[in-house]
């Protein structure tokens, strides 16, 4: 019968050396993702799994006042519990949306970001956030902006190798943000995704404005994005729906379903620029 | 693979192999057939049992997860008195249950109490959720929630007397 | 059944087949290690059928395969995980032919039962009509999502084969399993496990794992047990059959209904188990709660190659209410009238005949449960002004996109069910010395809180506490046979033979003495007949009547529909508990709207791209989850001096999907026909701006 070799490394030095050894090998921290679809008797898991969800560097967290950082193994419920005073209320509302409260419990940060069969839904909001991630092996780390781990078709591309270790969330002001997930399933599907928005503004002119919308694909589209930045507000009419145009061309990758539903809410982002 | 770990307060071993599941290792070896091995892929909430404190479902734990780890299944937490303040609490409220998804309710029940005595009707059916089942009658579970709620702050406020 | 454990005990799982239809070649195992053993169908000794309601299903398929997946070997062996990897790594070579999938027109060939009738002149009717309105109203399959997924398990017990299973009717089981040991009857034993919630999905399948692990004991001389995993269970037990209604309605100059010309298609997919049943049901109902005087109505039951399908909350009657109610709503609309006042010229009285002649014995309560549901919805008002914003709206962001719905129904206690071979059912009742009365009945198992019905009816009956009633554990050893257990029939069917089995008691208890034992059996009354375009029969005895209203709005961005409140108002009858029965209405109400709005998937055909869907479609089926949920109302209407126990558990099956459809509709100012409707949809017809 089938069986795994299953490594607990005691510290990430440890755990990094393993990997350097078994390049290939599963990274298993929550299991969630990995586990959803075996509705087997048996779990199904490869040759080599590596254990980090113990791994001290990966179970911190901290607030600067530049920005929020989270290991990787800190679990969806655990995130949530830093409140509303250390949490962007982006990513609060993105994270209470997943799964139960017994799957957020599981499911760790750095699992749902290194999805690589979908984008979960932690990632529109991070993307929105400009937030970056450590990915680490023996030779050192490096830091990447999670709006990198979209392939030029909109699929994930969450780098192979390495050992996603940190998040680093900017810790910014918001005066208008919008999330909604998409789909009447609590489960990912090819028919859910979710929604995310900010804006902000100074003296009336709209100075930052992101939108990511993320299930199997991902949209964003920082150039369009900078397009409009600048804008007085409120915006037109006239201007949210030339705006809520553009968006459309964005989703022409999308399922029919799913690309209403994205130009329904990317008009919905604007008429609250509208008011 | 051997693993280790605490199981209702006591100190065990298991001879598990990466095949297996938590809950199935739970009901197989251990007889704890409060643990249900179910749906297997974590939303059904039939085999919810406290790891390290946090309410989680077995089924999607690999076994070898549970090394070194304090595990709660309904067979512990029914020792307890807040146990007895939910199975009270919601034979006062009337609930009547399928017979199959009590431990799930109760188990749900205690994670949400643990952290949020006073919960709303918002929080109680969203914890719920973690254990859905056709029996469920949403008016009823939210009477029996804040019932025990109400039960168990009082016990906890005598007790601090 | 997951918690059965017996010394020794093999497990068994199941070799199926890969492809929708064709043939089996060869079945090619694996190197199987000491211990575990394969099954063929040679090795079943007796017959390797089930007959089930009108058909005969086999336990293992042999030669021919009528559905992907379809058992057509077993293997077992003591550890579950080898087991299925066994099966993983075991080869079922086949020459597939082409599936048949289509049932919304068919060949003749896939008919496993026709239903006409013919009341009136329709003809005549639809050429004088003023107005004809048609539509198809369609519904789709439901997974039960019941307590516990299926599993048998039998093991010798000295002279008999005993039998474990969560079953809605143990004797089927038993004379299943003695069919294909081809043993006598009495050589097995029934012994029930608990059964929870089964919304009718456990009515006869379990008799088949029962066959599947009797043969796996006998085979391997030692108790066997099969329980399906989740998986299993939802890609290949037997899931609500989906439906189309097609309904051309022809009304008079007044609005008043005149005549209906219905036909109606169920997919009960392969073998068609319960296609009578399921069939007679959809059709007696295709008239709703409208006397119709004249009508013409052709009902096929229609086998695919899928799992075979079935009843789900009842057996058929929801699919032409859903339809009927639905028209209805849409009729009055087009017509400019609120459809309560429609519906009111409309419906039924006291003395109209139902479809088959038969005139309706009782007065339907619906002026009295629509006053209540109006005056605890504000339906009224609501509706005329939603109708306004409908009619005013230029575009999507133009006023609250919110709709309300009404809908009634019957839930009729009748000689269903009535095609098996034994045509009578048995209660019994013993007062015993120590004045404690035991009830033998089969139906026990699954009667869940109906049980106290029964109780207290027997309590109140021989004049003893609640707590002296006991209800005997239903071994099919010990208690008489009291056909199936049903949602409907367990208040109603079972509760009067309780009852007079009870009174036979009392009448001689102070003139015998102690113990004394009564039986009251239930002859299955003449069924409903068919023949030459003309049905005749009494529908049911006694009918529940309940309304709905069902208020939603949608999302001003997604459109996804959020329910903002639910009323039920019920005729009960006599309602022993108000409380848990409110309780109990609650419970499927919930059930039924999540068909509304997140319950529904398409059986699949064979090949890996279905089976890739028919995964993906189990991992994403879920219940509506409660977070999402309205407040729910119930009333029950005060029960008349004669009133009896009524069966009420499909009701909230039967009219909230209409009730939920027409608000969807007036909340997007689109006509739809089918549930649940995906946003995709609702933006589509909506637009986005």
């Amino acid at each position: 019968m089938r069986s795994s070799d299953v490594h607990f490394p005691k510290d990430l030095t440890e755990a990094l050396a393993i990997l350097h050894s078994q390049p290939g090998m599963l990274i298993f921290a929550g299991g969630t993702d990995i586990l959803r679809e075996q509705g087997g008797r048996g779990i199904s898991l490869p040759e080599d799994v590596l254990y980090v969800r113990d791994l001290p560097e990966l179970r911190r967290a901290g607030l600067t006042e530049r920005f929020l950082e989270i290991g990787a193994a800190v679990t969806v419920s655990e995130l949530l519990e830093l409140g509303n005073a250390a949490l962007p209320p982006l990513l609060s509302e993105a994270a209470s949306g997943i799964g139960s409260s017994a799957i957020r419990n599981l499911a760790t940060v750095g699992g749902n970001i290194a999805c690589r069969s979908r984008f979960m839904d932690l990632w529109p909001a991070l993307a929105c956030l400009e937030t970056l991630v450590e990915l680490r092996d023996q030779g050192g780390s490096t830091w990447m902006n999670v709006n990198r781990f979209v392939s030029e078709d909109g699929s994930p591309a969450f780098p192979e190798g390495g050992l996603l270790t940190r998040v680093r969330v900017p810790i910014e002001h918001w005066d208008v943000y919008l999330v909604r997930k998409v789909g009447s399933s609590d489960y990912p599907t090819p028919e859910t995704a979710l929604f995310s928005f900010a804006a902000r503004a100074e003296k009336g002119i709209l100075v930052e404005l992101r939108i990511a919308f993320a299930g199997e694909l991902a949209i964003r589209s920082q150039p369009l994005e900078a397009s409009i930045i600048g804008r007085s507000l409120p915006l037109s009419r006239r201007e949210c729906a030339q705006f809520a145009e553009s968006y459309r061309s964005l989703a022409s990758s999308l399922s029919e379903g799913l690309a209403l539903q994205f130009v329904a809410l990317v008009g919905g982002a604007f008429d609250l620029l509208a008011r | 693979m051997t693993i280790s770990f605490i199981l209702n307060g006591e100190d065990v071993s298991a001879k598990t192999r990466s095949v297996d599941r938590l809950s199935d290792i739970l009901r197989e070896t251990f007889g704890l057939l409060g643990v249900r091995s179910d749906c297997r892929c974590g939303r059904c909430g039939r085999c919810l049992v406290f790891l390290d404190g946090r309410l989680v479902p077995s089924c999607i734990v690999p076994a070898f997860e549970a090394r070194g780890r304090e595990i709660i299944t309904i067979e512990g937490y029914a020792q307890t008195e807040d146990y007895i303040d939910i199975t009270e609490g919601f034979k006062d409220a009337g609930v009547v249950t399928c017979g199959f998804c009590d431990a799930s309710k109760i188990m749900a029940t205690a994670a949400l109490l643990e952290r949020t005595p006073r919960p709303s009707p918002e929080q109680i059916l969203d914890q719920l959720s973690s254990a859905p089942c056709r029996c469920t009658d949403p008016e009823a579970i939210v009477k029996a929630v804040q019932a025990v709620a109400e039960r168990r702050s009082k016990r906890l406020y005598h007790h601090a007397l | 059944m997951s918690d059965f454990k017996a010394e020794g005990m093999v497990y068994v799982a199941t070799v199926r087949s890969p492809i929708a239809r064709g043939s089996v070649r060869a079945i090619r195992f694996p190197q199987l290690p000491t211990g575990y053993r394969s099954i063929l169908p040679a090795d079943i000794p007796g017959r390797n059928r089930i007959v089930s309601f009108g058909a005969e299903v086999p336990i293992l398929a042999q030669d021919e395969v009528s559905y992907a997946g379809e058992s057509v070997a077993l293997v077992a062996g003591p550890d579950p995980v080898i087991l299925e990897e066994l099966v993983a790594t075991t080869k079922v070579d086949c020459d597939e032919e082409e599936p048949c999938l289509a049932w919304e027109s068919f060949s003749s060939d896939q008919v496993a039962a026709k239903r006409v009738a013919v009341v009136g002149d329709p003809d005549l009717a639809f050429s004088i009509a003023s107005q004809v309105y048609a539509e198809v109203y369609t519904s789709g399959s439901i997974e039960h999502y019941y307590s516990e997924p299926q599993g048998a398990a039998a093991a010798y017990d000295y002279d008999k084969i005993a039998v474990w299973c969560a079953t809605q009717w143990p004797y089927h089981v038993r004379d299943s399993v003695a069919l294909a040991l081809g043993c006598r009857e009495e050589e097995v034993s029934v012994r029930p496990t608990r059964l929870g919630i089964h919304l009718d999905g456990k009515l006869w399948y379990p008799s088949l794992l029962a066959c599947q692990a009797a043969v796996a004991s006998i085979a391997c001389g030692r108790p066997a047990k099969i329980l399906l995993t989740r998986e299993e269970d939802f890609r290949f037990s037997p899931k609500r059959a989906r439906s189309s209604v097609s309904l051309r309605v022809a009304l008079g100059p007044t609005g008043e209904l005149s005549a209906m010309d219905v036909r109606i298609a169920v997919n009960v997919g392969a073998y068609g188990p319960l296609a009578d049943e399921i069939l007679s049901q959809a059709v007696l109902a295709c008239t709703g709660i409208y006397s119709c005087p004249n009508l013409r109505v052709e009902g096929y039951a229609v086998t695919t190659n899928t799992p075979p399908m079935g009843a789900f909350g009842g057996l058929g009657a929801s699919h032409s209410l859903f339809a009927i109610e639905s028209h209805a709503n849409r009729m009055a609309k087009a017509l400019g009238e609120d459809p309560a006042d429609w519906k009111s010229r409309n419906v039924l009285r006291k003395g109209s005949a139902l479809l088959t002649g038969e005139p309706l014995k009782e007065e339907p309560p619906y002026d009295e449960i629509f006053k209540r549901l109006a005056a605890a919805s504000d339906y009224r008002r609501k509706y005329a002004g939603y109708e306004l914003v409908r009619k005013r709206r230029s575009g999507r962001s133009d006023g609250p996109l919110r709709g309300i719905g009404l809908a009634f129904a019957y839930q009729g206690a009748g000689p269903f069910l009535s095609g098996e071979a034994s045509n009578s059912y048995t209660v019994e009742a013993t007062l015993d010395k120590d004045l404690g009365l035991r009830i033998l009945t089969s139906a026990a198992g699954g009667a869940g809180r109906v049980i106290d019905v029964w109780r207290r009816s027997a309590a109140n009956i021989i004049g003893v506490d609640m707590e002296s009633v006991t209800i005997a554990t239903p071994d099919t050893d010990q208690v008489p046979d009291s056909g199936p257990n049903t949602l409907s029939r367990n208040v109603s069917v079972i509760n009067r033979l309780v009852e007079r089995a009870c009174e036979a008691v009392q009448k001689r208890r102070f003139r015998d003495p102690l113990p004394i034992t009564a039986r009251s059996v239930y002859r299955v009354p003449k069924p409903i007949k068919w023949a030459d375009g003309q049905v005749s029969g009494l529908p049911f005895d006694t009918a529940a009547w309940a309304g709905a209203v069902l208020e939603l709005e949608l999302d001003p961005w997604t459109l996804e529909p959020r329910p903002l409140g639910i009323w039920l108002c019920v005729d009960a009858g006599h309602v022993a508990d108000p409380e848990r029965a409110a309780a109990a209405l609650r419970s499927s109400a919930v059930d039924a709207l999540g068909t509304c709005i997140v319950e529904r998937f398409e059986p699949a055909g064979g090949g890996e791209e279905a089976t890739a869907a028919a995964r993906a479609a189990y991992f994403s089926y879920g219940l509506l989850p409660l977070r999402a949920l309205p407040p729910i109302s119930v009333e029950f209407l005060e029960p008349g001096k004669r009133a009896s126990v009524k069966g009420i558990g499909e009701l909230p099956f039967d009219t909230l999907p209409a009730a939920f459809l027409s608000a969807l509709s007036q909340a997007a100012d689109t006509s739809f026909s089918s549930l649940p409707v995906s946003n995709a949809r609702l933006l589509g017809s909506l637009g986005t701006s």
